[in-house]
């Protein structure tokens, strides 16, 4: 690709989206993430955080703008968005597991439909994504039966199981009780040590401190400042990000 | 399954109203039938259900009837639900043409009666596409009451959670993998009792392929009463059979939710 970096894996370009409504979800947003980096986007509720990563696997559709994943264009090609999608892994604040699905199965499906693989190397590969985030002996459970944290970590392991090249986590702890935050929060510092490229939108500070290579802060669908954890948190150059920073810490 | 406490006293008080009304029922006809000076035959019932000649059992009418009522049930329920599908599919797809097609279909059959699509199907389209009779009954059923299936499978897709579709797309689900796999099983789920009511009206409506002579339990039942005169036994005992076929459906699928009850439970969308 002409005039980008090599090692670029996500590029979007003058994202623009809006709903019905007074307030611009992106406006003018642009943002390149690099191979094997970990970028955390933080905002007020409402900033356009979710509409963004929803762009990147086409679940929305922007209204102007372009977006390249991994040298994909995501555009009216019907096949280009399904390509993305597979290379993109994305877990929901809510956990989206399939209910009616035991656990191995969750992680099996798409292995198997999307990737073609036999149902027994499907399931080998299952448990060792189960193994990797602690739940080796919960694969003969349904969703229903685990806690928060135990289903936040079933979606990732879902998501690993197509091998994306990118994973977008929207608010993954925000809907867990405290004390099941910090074994989600492991599993995603082990993948992002392991070389995981990744987009975080999270209220977790302490985790975007230690673990994120880059910070970025929008509101009303802008970019208003980005930086590394250092800049971010030490000497944020915009007013409104000393505030944001100030109530949320 | 755990019970409330109170639910079987509740249950035993409806069973004794039930009987009581029954009761109370069964002495009317009885007084009625005194003043209309009826005589009643019950004992000649049975032969019409079933007969023993030369030491062999032999179905009467009204067990052959049965067993038609219950082809032409089975036939144009397995139809019904597909076109059902089909159409519920059809009106969710992004096809203006589909959708079109769609609410085309459910209007005629919605605001036109049962009765009448079986005669235009039976006098008008069998003769020109040379339709059996129980060919053009199966097919007026299975329109008619799949325009219904379809209305119940619709709710039951479109209050499958949202991010149930959001997480299949984004692990790179097809459209019809993420039905197949992901929405129709937990919206079968959802729409099985009103699936199993619009069962059961399908087996009643099916007393209406008898206007077109199939010789179904309704259609032997009017040609023994012309015979016989046995009014109040023959039709009785039809109601009888009606009533118990629709008790052994709900009964069928009640056993087809407890085997699926115990696995997980659908994520409906919070509406
Ligand atoms: N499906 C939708 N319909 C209407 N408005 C929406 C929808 N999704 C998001 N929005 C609006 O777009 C803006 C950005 O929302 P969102 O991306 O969810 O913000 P964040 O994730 O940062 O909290 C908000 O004003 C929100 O109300
Ligand atoms: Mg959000």
């Amino acid at each position: 690709m002409s005039g980008e970096g090599q090692g670029d894996i996500i590029i979007a370009r003058g994202l623009n989206k809006s709903f019905p409504g007074p307030v611009q979800a992106l406006a003018d947003f642009s943002v390149t993430v690099r191979r094997g980096e970990v970028l955390v986007i933080v905002g007020p509720s409402g900033s356009g955080k979710s509409t963004f990563l929803r762009c990147l696997n086409g679940l929305e559709e922007v209204d102007s703008g372009t977006i390249v994943v991994d040298g994909i264009p995501l555009d009216e090609n019907e096949r280009h968005r399904l390509e993305i999608r597979r290379e993109v892994g994305m877990v929901f604040q809510s956990f989206n597991l399939f209910p009616h699905l035991s656990v191995l199965e969750n992680i099996s499906l798409a292995q198997r439909l999307v990737r073609g693989k036999s149902r027994a190397r499907a399931r080998e590969f299952s448990m060792e994504l189960l193994a990797r985030v602690g739940l080796r002996d919960k694969a003969g459970s349904y969703p229903a039966e685990l806690s928060g944290g135990q289903q936040q970590r079933v979606a990732i392991a879902r998501a690993l199981a197509m091998m994306p090249r990118v994973m977008l986590f929207d608010e993954a702890t925000s809907a867990l009780d405290p004390e099941m935050i910090g074994e989600v929060l492991d599993v995603m510092r082990q993948l992002a040590d392991d070389g995981m490229t990744m987009v975080v939108v999270t209220h977790e500070m302490g985790f975007a401190r230690e673990v994120s290579d880059r910070i970025l802060f929008m509101e009303q669908g802008r970019v208003i400042e980005e930086g590394t954890p250092e800049q971010f948190f030490n000497s944020p150059v915009r007013e409104r990000t000393r505030a944001f920073l100030r109530q949320i810490l | 399954m755990h019970r409330r406490p109170g639910k079987n006293i509740a249950s035993s008080f409806d069973v004794i109203k039930y009987l009581l009304t029954l009761g109370g029922l069964a002495w009317l006809i009885g007084r009625g039938s005194e003043q209309l000076g009826y005589s009643w035959h019950w004992h000649r019932i049975p032969g019409y259900i079933l007969t023993v000649s030369h030491g062999h059992w032999q179905a009467g009418p009204l067990l052959e009837g049965l067993m038609v009522t219950l082809e032409v049930s089975a036939a144009s329920l397995v139809l019904a639900a597909l076109i059902g599908l089909v159409t519920a599919l059809l009106r969710l797809s992004g096809s203006l043409v589909g959708r079109v097609l769609a609410v085309i279909y459910l209007e005629t059959i919605r605001n036109t009666p049962l009765l009448v699509q079986i005669f235009f199907l039976y006098f008008v389209m069998a003769p020109i596409l040379d339709l059996s009779r129980f060919t053009a009954a199966v097919l007026a059923l299975a329109f008619f009451e799949g325009a219904y299936a379809s209305e119940i499978f619709r709710a039951g897709i479109v209050s499958v959670a949202r991010g149930q579709w959001e997480a299949a797309y984004s692990l790179g689900l097809s459209n019809y993998a993420t039905y197949r796999h992901i929405i129709l099983p937990q919206a079968v789920r959802l729409v099985l009792p009103p699936l199993t009511s619009q069962a059961i009206s399908l087996v009643k409506d099916s007393a209406l392929v008898s206007t077109i002579a199939v010789y179904d339990l309704t259609m032997q039942g009017r040609a023994i009463v012309a015979e016989t005169f046995l009014v109040f036994e023959v039709w009785f005992t039809l109601a009888a059979i009606y009533l118990l076929l629709a008790f052994m459906l709900s009964l069928l699928v009640r056993l087809v939710e407890r085997l699926l009850a115990g696995r997980g439970q659908p994520a409906w969308s919070v509406q």
